[in-house]
C-alpha cells in the first residue's frame, strides 16, 4: 500500500483535552490502514507541534497528514504550510479535522465527544487518500488601495498608504471628509480639541497626490479578486465646480433652507452648501433632487419651487424673473390656471396643497409693470422676421420667446385687442383688463410688434407673409367658436352663445340680457356668463348641467362663488328645444337626465330618463357647451391640412404643418384647452421656429420635461397648517359691478405660505447663485459621474451611526427641548456649532433658539447600549465622554452648575482614561450609580430624572434644566448592503464580523478586504486610529509582496465526459464557463470562475466538479461519517 | 435497549453555516453529537448524489445550511441550492424519505444560537420518526 498516513490530535491546551479523550482517539486512529504514525500533542499549531508533522514527513516517508484540532478557518493555512515545507503538495496531501468548534465545544458529555470525535476522523482518514495535488495560481497585485469612509479611520488608513508611495483612492458619502470625529469638540482624556488634531488630517487627505479623493460618491458595485478588485464608483454631481473659492457668497442668497445634517438639525444650511467652515474640500455643493411634481406637471413647466422660495425670501422681482423664465402672463395665469400642479402638490401629504396659483398672482402684483426692466437681449438682424396670427396666449407666447432669443416678431390680430380669450372669453371680476394690458405691454417693450384690426383670409392670405419678408409663420388662433345644442329654434331671439355673449360685454358693446336666464353648460365659461348675467341685472340665473356636480369641468372655486352670488345650478339636465313665442325665447324645455357607463373622457355618459321632460321658463339661453376652430382665415392658402373637426394638422413634437416654414399651436391645434397649455405650445412653437430659421433639425434633441421622483423627504418636523385663504370681496359689493372678487394675499400671508412649500427638488433652482458666484463655479447642468478604478485591496471604514433615542419615549427626546442627544451636545460645544461653542439651553419654543447656559444637567449612561431591547454590547465611549461633558460643563458654564451622571458601571479602561475620571470627580460632579428610568418636563421646562441609586438603595428625582442622553453607537442602517457589495459578514450586534476576534481583527472573509475603525464594532478615536494603521498595514503588505495566491479549489469540466448540455453555462454567476463549439463542450475560464460549484451541482453527466470538493472526496467522506451505520 | 441515536449529515457552506457553527463552539452552545458536519464552499455544490449517497448509507437526516438569500458569498449559489432542495425533496419522498428528514435551512455567520436551535430541533424531530427506512438499503446499493 503506497499511503503513508500520519495523525496528530491536538489537545489544545485543555481545550479539546478536558472533554474529547485524544489519546483514545489516536489509539482508534492507528487500527486505520495506511496510518504509520499517530499522536497527541498539546499544542499541535505552535512551532515545535509542527515541527514535529514535518519531521515525521521525512523521517517517515509520509505521504498524507491528517490534524485533528480546531476549526479549519483557523489553521487550515498553517498545517499545509508545514507540509508543503516538507515537500508535499498540502491539497493532495492534508486533511483538517474540526473537533473543538464542532466537538469538545459543544458536546457535553466525554464519551459522546470522543465517539463523536473519532467519527469525524474517520471522515477525514477515508477523505484524505482520495485527495489529489493542486497548485495555485499566482496573479500581481494591483498596487492601489482603495479606502471606503472618509472618517479618521479611512483619512488614516489613507494617509498611511499615500505616504509609502502608493495609489489610495479614498471615497466619502458626505461632502467633506472628517466623520464623527470632526462633529465632536474636545476628545477625552487629553481634552485636545477634535478639530485641532482632526483637520489636520484632513488637510493632508486633501492635498496629498498619492490620495485621489472622492468626496459625495458612494461604491456602487465590486468585482474581481484579492489584489485585482475592479470597483465602479458613482461621484453625486456637487453642481459646483473644482474652482469654487469656498467664499459662501452663494449661500448668501439662497432662498432654500435645511436643518444642517452636519449639526444634526441644530442649525439651517442652505440648499447650497459647506459642512463646516474647515470642511474639505471647501467646495459648496448643492442638494438637489428631481424637480417637484409641481414643475414636472405644469404645462408650461414654470419653476414652482423656484419662485415660491423667493417669495418666502421676500424677493418679489427675483421671484417674478424665475416665473417669466418660462411664462409671460403671470398676473393672468396667477388669476385664472386651473393649477394642475396644486393637485399633485406633496404638501397634501402634510395637510393642503400650497396655494401655487394665487402665489404666482402674489408675485406678480407686487411689482410696478411700467420700471420693471427689461431683459438685455441680443438682438438679431431686422431681417429675421416671424409672423405670429393671432394674439392670445399661444400666440403671445411665441412673440415673446421669440423676442428673448432676439427674433422680430409681429403678432396680427384681428380684434380691436390683444389678448385673445384671455381678455374676450374671461370676465373683468375675474382678470381686470388692467392686468393682462400691462403684461402685453411688458411683451411689446421687449421688442414684439402687435398688430390690430388685421383680417387674414382672402385677402391677406396666410402664405403671402413669406413675400412680406417674414421667414417663418406662427397660427395661433384659436377656437373662437361656439359649438350648438343643435335643438329645435337654436336660432330664436334670445339665443346667445356664451363666447359671444362674454365676447361682448368685454369689449363693452350693447348686450341685451334677459330677466330670467338659462346657461347651459358646466364649464368655466358657463359659469362666466352666468356671473355675467347677474351683473347685467338679470334676476335669476339657472345653470342647466347634463352630469352630476362631481363631473362639472368649472374650478370648485368658482362654482361656489357663482352660488355665493345667487345662480341655482341644476344639475342631471339636458335641454331638449327651446320654446318660442313670436320668435323670441320663452322657456327651454330639458328631460332629466341619470349616469350611466363611463364613456372616452372618463366620467360617467349621463341618459335621458324617459318622460321626465319640464319646461324652465326664462327669455335668454346661453349656451356654453364648448368651442370649435374657425378655418375661415386659411382661404387663399393651399397646403395646411385639418383634421375632421376642425383642427390644423401638425406634427406632435414639433408643431410644423403641413406647410412648410408655418408652425400651429393652442387651440386651434389642440381644441379648446387651458391658456397655460397655449403658453407651454408657445414654447415649444418657438423652439421650432428658431430652430428653422436656422436650418436645424426641428425634432431632435429638444429640452424634455423634467421627470423622476426621487424628492426630499419631507420631514417629520413638518407641523399641519392651513393653506392660506384668499381675500374675497363681499357677495354684496360685487354684484352690481365689475370690481375683481380675489382681493390678493397680503404679504405676510403669501410669505407664510410659500413657506409651507416642502422643497421637493431640494435647490429649488433659481440660480441666483450662478450670478452671486465670481469665480463662475456654479453648473446646475453637473451631471453624476461613474468611474471604474482598479484596486488591489481595500479598506472598510464606514464607521457607525449614534443611535436615536426618540423610540425611548420615557426619555422624551424629540418632545422635550432640553433633552440633547451626545452628537447634539457636541454640536453646542463646538465653535463651528448653533452658539458657536456656549453651552446653552433650546428656546422651549422655538427649537433653533439658544437661550441661556443651564444651572443643572444630567447626563445618562447607556441610552440603548447595554440594553437587552436595543443593544446588548457596550458602546465603550459612552463613559468616557461622559466625564468630558461633565468636565465642559463645569468649564464653560461656571463651577455652580450642577451636573449629575448617571451610570451602570464606569469603564475607565484606556490610557490616562482613570486619572480624568478622578480628575472629574474632584470638579465635583455628582456621580449617581443606577440607570435613569424617565424624565419629564413641568411647564417650566424643567426635567425631573427618575432613577434609582443604588448604592443607596433609594429612588432618587432629580429637577435639571438640560438632560444629555449618551446613545449607543451602532452599526449604519445600510451595513447590509455594504456588506453584500464587498463580500464581507456582519455579526450578530450588527458590525462588520472580523475573520478572527483576537487575531485577525482587520480582516474578512473575502481576501484583500480590510476593516477600520467603528465599523467592526464600537471604538474610542485611538482605537480606531490602531486599527486603521493595521489595516493600512495589511494592506501594504499585500501590495509589496507584489504577487497572491488564488486558492486551486475552482471549478474543471471533464472534456471527455461533458455532453455540452450547458446547464452549467446559465447557472454561472460569473459567467465563467464558455461553449466551445468545436469540441462541443463547456470550458471553465479558471482566471473567472470563483468555486462556488453550482456547475458541479447541477451537471448531468458528473464531467464538471469542483477540485477538492469532488465526489469521490465527498462521497469518501459521508462514507466515514456513516461507516457503523446501515446493516 | 438504548434510545435511538439518528446519524445526520450536515453540508455546511463555508461561508455563512460553518462559520456559525464555529461560533456555536466558541460561544461553547452545545447540542446533540448526532449532527456532523461535512464542509462545501457553497450550498449551491451540494449535488444531490451527496444528499442521495448519504441517505443510502445510513443517514437517518441530511441538514443543508447555507447563508440567508442575498447573503451569498457566490452572489446566489443558495438560490439554486433551494430549487435543487424542492426538486429532491419530491424525489426523496417516493422512496419513503419525507420532508422531516431532509432540511435546508439559512444560517447565518452570525446565528450561532440559531445552528444550535436547528441541531436540537432536528436531532429531536429524528428520534421521533426513527431510523430511516433506507437504513439497511445502503449495503445492499453499493
Amino acid at each position: 500500500m503506497s499511503e503513508r498516513i500520519g495523525f496528530y490530535i491536538c489537545h489544545c491546551g485543555i481545550n479539546i483535552a478536558y472533554r474529547v479523550r485524544v489519546q483514545e482517539v489516536a489509539e482508534y486512529a492507528a487500527t486505520f490502514p495506511g496510518v504509520v504514525v499517530s499522536k497527541d500533542y498539546l499544542f499541535m499549531c505552535s512551532d515545535p507541534g509542527q515541527d514535529l508533522i514535518e519531521k515525521d514527513i521525512k523521517n517517515l516517508g509520509l505521504t498524507h497528514v491528517i490534524v485533528a484540532s480546531c476549526s479549519p478557518r483557523m489553521h487550515e493555512k498553517t498545517f499545509r504550510a508545514a507540509c508543503q515545507r516538507a515537500g508535499l503538495n498540502p491539497y493532495r496531501a492534508f486533511h483538517m479535522v474540526c473537533v473543538r468548534e464542532h466537538g469538545s465545544w459543544v458536546t457535553e458529555s466525554e464519551d459522546e465527544a470522543t465517539a463523536k470525535a473519532i467519527t469525524l476522523v474517520r471522515a477525514g482518514l477515508m477523505r484524505v487518500t482520495n485527495q489529489v495535488a493542486l497548485f495555485p495560481s499566482k496573479f500581481s497585485v494591483n498596487p492601489n488601495t482603495l479606502v471606503v469612509g472618509g472618517g479618521i479611520a479611512g483619512m488614516q488608513a489613507a494617509l498611511d498608504i499615500a505616504s509609502s508611495g502608493n495609489q489610495v483612492y479614498l471615497v466619502e458619502r458626505q461632502p467633506t471628509v472628517g466623520g464623527h470625529m470632526l462633529q465632536y469638540d474636545k476628545t477625552f482624556p487629553t481634552l485636545d480639541c477634535a478639530a485641532c488634531i482632526g483637520t489636520p488630517k484632513m488637510v493632508a487627505v486633501g492635498q496629498d497626490k498619492n490620495i485621489n479623493l472622492m468626496t459625495n460618491s458612494e461604491v456602487e458595485s465590486v468585482s474581481g479578486f484579492v489584489g485585482n478588485f475592479k470597483v465602479n464608483v458613482n461621484q453625486r454631481s456637487r453642481y459646483v465646480k473644482t474652482n469654487c473659492t469656498g467664499c459662501g457668497d452663494c449661500a448668501k442668497v439662497c432662498p432654500v433652507e435645511a436643518p444642517n445634517e452636519w449639526d444634526v438639525g441644530t442649525k439651517m444650511r442652505k440648499a447650497i452648501y459647506i459642512s463646516f467652515p474647515q470642511a474639505v474640500p471647501v467646495r459648496y455643493a448643492i442638494e438637489k433632487y428631481d424637480r417637484g411634481p409641481c414643475v414636472q406637471t405644469c404645462p408650461a413647466g414654470i419653476n414652482i419651487q423656484g419662485f415660491v422660495a423667493l417669495i418666502k425670501d421676500g424677493r418679489y422681482q427675483e421671484s417674478l424673473k424665475v416665473i417669466m423664465e418660462t411664462m409671460p402672463l403671470p398676473g393672468t395665469l396667477g388669476r385664472i390656471c386651473p393649477a394642475p400642479c396644486e393637485a399633485q402638490c406633496r404638501r397634501r401629504e402634510v395637510d393642503s396643497p400650497l396655494a401655487v396659483c394665487q402665489l404666482k398672482r402674489f408675485a406678480a402684483d407686487q411689482v410696478d409693470w411700467d420700471t420693471l426692466p427689461a431683459p438685455e437681449i441680443e438682438k438679431k438682424p431686422e431681417t429675421e422676421k416671424v409672423a405670429v396670427i393671432g394674439a392670445g396666449p399661444a400666440g403671445l407666447s411665441t412673440a415673446y420667446f421669440l423676442a428673448k432669443k432676439g427674433y422680430h416678431p409681429t403678432i396680427f390680430e384681428r380684434a380691436p385687442f390683444a389678448g385673445g380669450m384671455l381678455r374676450a372669453g374671461i370676465p373683468d371680476y375675474r382678470l381686470p383688463p388692467a392686468v393682462l394690458e400691462q403684461e402685453i405691454n411688458y411683451i411689446k417693450k421687449l421688442g414684439v410688434d402687435i398688430q390690430l384690426n388685421v383680417e387674414i383670409g382672402q385677402d391677406r392670405p396666410v402664405a403671402g407673409f413669406f413675400d412680406e419678408g417674414f421667414k417663418a409663420v406662427y397660427l395661433a388662433v384659436g377656437a373662437q367658436s361656439s359649438m350648438k345644442l343643435k335643438i329645435e329654434n337654436e336660432d330664436a331671439v334670445g339665443v346667445m352663445h356664451g363666447i359671444d355673449y362674454l365676447g361682448l360685454l368685454n369689449r363693452r358693446q350693447p348686450v341685451k340680457t334677459g330677466n330670467k336666464v338659462a346657461v347651459v353648460g358646466g364649464g368655466d365659461v358657463a359659469i362666466d356668463a352666468a356671473r355675467e348675467a347677474i351683473r347685467q341685472g338679470a334676476s335669476e340665473v339657472k345653470m342647466l348641467y347634463r352630469r352630476s356636480r362631481e363631473e362639472m369641468p368649472a374650478s370648485k372655486h368658482e362654482i361656489q362663488a357663482a352660488e355665493e352670488e345667487g345662480i341655482k345650478i341644476e344639475l342631471l339636465t339636458a335641454p331638449v328645444s327651446v320654446l318660442t313665442t313670436d320668435g323670441k325665447v320663452s322657456g327651454l324645455r330639458c328631460i332629466k337626465m341619470e349616469l350611466g357607463e363611463p364613456d372616452a373622457s372618463g366620467r360617467r355618459r349621463p341618459v335621458p330618463v324617459a318622460d321626465s321632460e319640464f319646461d324652465v321658463d326664462c327669455d335668454m339661453i346661453i349656451p356654453a357647451i364648448g368651442q370649435r376652430v374657425n378655418s375661415s382665415f386659411l382661404e387663399g392658402t393651399e397646403g395646411i391640412e385639418l383634421t375632421r373637426w376642425g383642427t390644423i394638422v401638425a406634427d406632435p413634437v414639433t408643431y410644423q404643418t403641413t406647410f412648410p416654414g408655418i408652425f400651429a399651436g393652442g387651440d386651434m391645434f389642440t381644441g379648446p384647452s387651458v391658456a397655460v397649455a397655449a403658453v407651454a405650445a408657445g414654447q415649444q412653437a418657438a423652439i421650432s421656429i428658431e430652430r428653422y430659421l436656422l436650418g436645424e433639425d426641428l425634432a431632435e434633441n429638444r429640452p424634455s420635461k423634467p421627470t423622476g421622483n426621487n424628492w426630499k423627504a419631507i420631514s417629520k418636523k413638518v407641523k399641519a397648517s392651513s393653506r392660506a385663504k384668499m381675500p374675497i370681496l363681499p357677495v354684496a359689493e360685487r354684484l352690481d359691478n365689475y370690481k375683481e372678487v380675489e382681493l390678493g394675499f397680503d404679504e405676510a400671508q403669501a410669505r407664510a405660505e410659500a413657506a409651507r412649500c416642502v422643497d421637493c427638488g431640494g435647490c429649488c433652482e433659481c440660480k441666483l447663485c450662478i450670478e452671486a458666484c465670481k469665480a463662475g463655479a456654479i453648473d446646475h447642468e453637473m451631471t453624476d459621474k461613474k468611474e471604474t478604478i482598479d484596486v488591489g485591496s481595500i479598506i472598510i471604514a464606514t464607521g457607525f451611526d449614534p443611535m436615536n433615542p426618540v423610540k425611548m419615549t420615557q426619555y422624551g427626546y424629540g418632545k422635550y427641548r432640553n433633552v440633547f442627544t451626545n452628537i447634539e451636545f457636541e454640536r453646542l460645544s463646538n465653535a463651528t456649532g448653533p452658539t458657536a461653542g456656549k453651552l446653552l439651553k433650546r428656546d422651549l419654543k422655538d427649537p433653533l433658539k439658544f437661550t441661556e447656559a443651564p444651572k443643572s444637567v444630567a447626563i445618562l449612561h447607556c441610552i440603548g447600549s447595554r440594553d437587552q431591547n436595543y443593544h446588548e454590547y457596550c458602546s465603550r465611549t459612552c463613559c468616557m465622554y461622559a466625564l468630558k461633558y461633565a468636565h465642559l460643563l463645569k468649564d464653560k458654564c461656571g463651577h455652580d452648575t450642577q451636573v449629575y451622571n448617571f451610570y451602570i458601571d464606569m469603564r475607565c479602561f484606556g490610557k490616562g482614561y482613570e486619572e480624568f475620571y478622578k480628575k472629574v470627580q474632584a470638579e465635583g460632579v455628582k456621580m449617581i450609580r443606577g440607570k435613569a428610568g424617565s424624565i419629564t418636563e413641568d411647564e417650566n421646562g424643567i426635567l425631573t430624572v427618575k432613577g434609582e441609586d443604588t448604592l443607596s438603595g433609594r429612588l432618587i428625582e432629580v429637577p435639571v434644566e438640560m438632560v444629555i442622553l449618551c446613545t449607543a453607537m451602532e452599526a449604519r442602517p445600510d451595513a447590509p448592503d455594504v456588506m453584500r457589495k464587498f463580500g464581507i459578514g456582519i455579526g450578530q450586534d450588527g458590525f462588520f464580523q472580523e475573520s478572527h476576534p483576537k487575531l485577525a481583527p482587520v480582516s474578512t472573509p473575502t481576501s484583500g478586504v480590510f476593516l477600520a475603525g467603528a465599523c467592526q464594532g464600537p471604538k474610542d478615536i485611538p482605537d480606531t486610529v490602531a486599527q486603521a494603521k493595521g489595516a493600512a498595514a495589511e494592506a501594504l503588505a499585500l501590495t509589496s509582496a507584489g504577487q497572491v495566491e488564488i486558492p486551486p479549489m475552482i471549478s474543471s469540466i471533464d472534456p471527455d465526459i461533458c455532453v455540452g448540455c450547458q446547464l452549467c453555462i446559465g447557472l454561472c454567476a460569473y459567467s465563467a464557463i464558455e461553449f466551445n463549439r468545436y469540441a462541443g463542450i463547456s470550458e471553465v475560464n479558471s482566471a473567472i470562475c470563483k468555486g462556488c460549484g453550482s456547475c458541479s451541482g447541477i451537471c448531468p453527466s458528473g464531467a464538471a466538479k469542483v477540485r477538492h470538493f469532488t465526489d469521490k472526496q465527498i462521497f469518501a467522506e459521508i462514507d466515514g461519517l456513516l461507516l457503523s451505520q446501515g446493516a | 435497549m438504548s434510545e435511538f441515536e439518528p446519524q445526520i449529515v450536515a453540508f455546511f457552506c463555508n461561508w455563512c453555516t460553518f462559520t456559525a457553527a464555529d461560533l456555536a463552539g466558541t460561544s461553547r452552545l452545545s447540542y446533540p453529537p448526532n449532527l456532523k458536519i461535512i464542509r462545501v464552499m457553497c450550498t449551491g455544490m451540494v449535488d444531490p448524489k451527496f444528499v442521495i449517497k448519504a441517505f443510502l448509507h445510513g443517514a437517518d437526516g441530511v441538514l443543508i445550511g447555507g447563508c440567508w438569500p442575498g447573503d451569498c458569498h457566490y452572489i446566489n449559489g443558495n438560490l439554486k441550492a433551494r430549487r435543487r432542495v424542492a426538486n429532491l425533496t419530491e424525489v426523496l419522498k417516493q422512496y419513503g424519505i419525507g420532508e422531516d428528514r431532509f432540511w435546508l435551512r439559512w444560517i447565518a455567520a452570525s446565528e450561532g444560537t440559531m445552528l444550535q436551535e436547528v441541531a436540537k430541533d432536528m436531532t429531536e424531530k429524528l428520534k421521533q420518526l426513527g431510523p430511516s427506512p433506507l437504513r439497511n438499503l445502503g449495503q445492499i446499493a453499493v
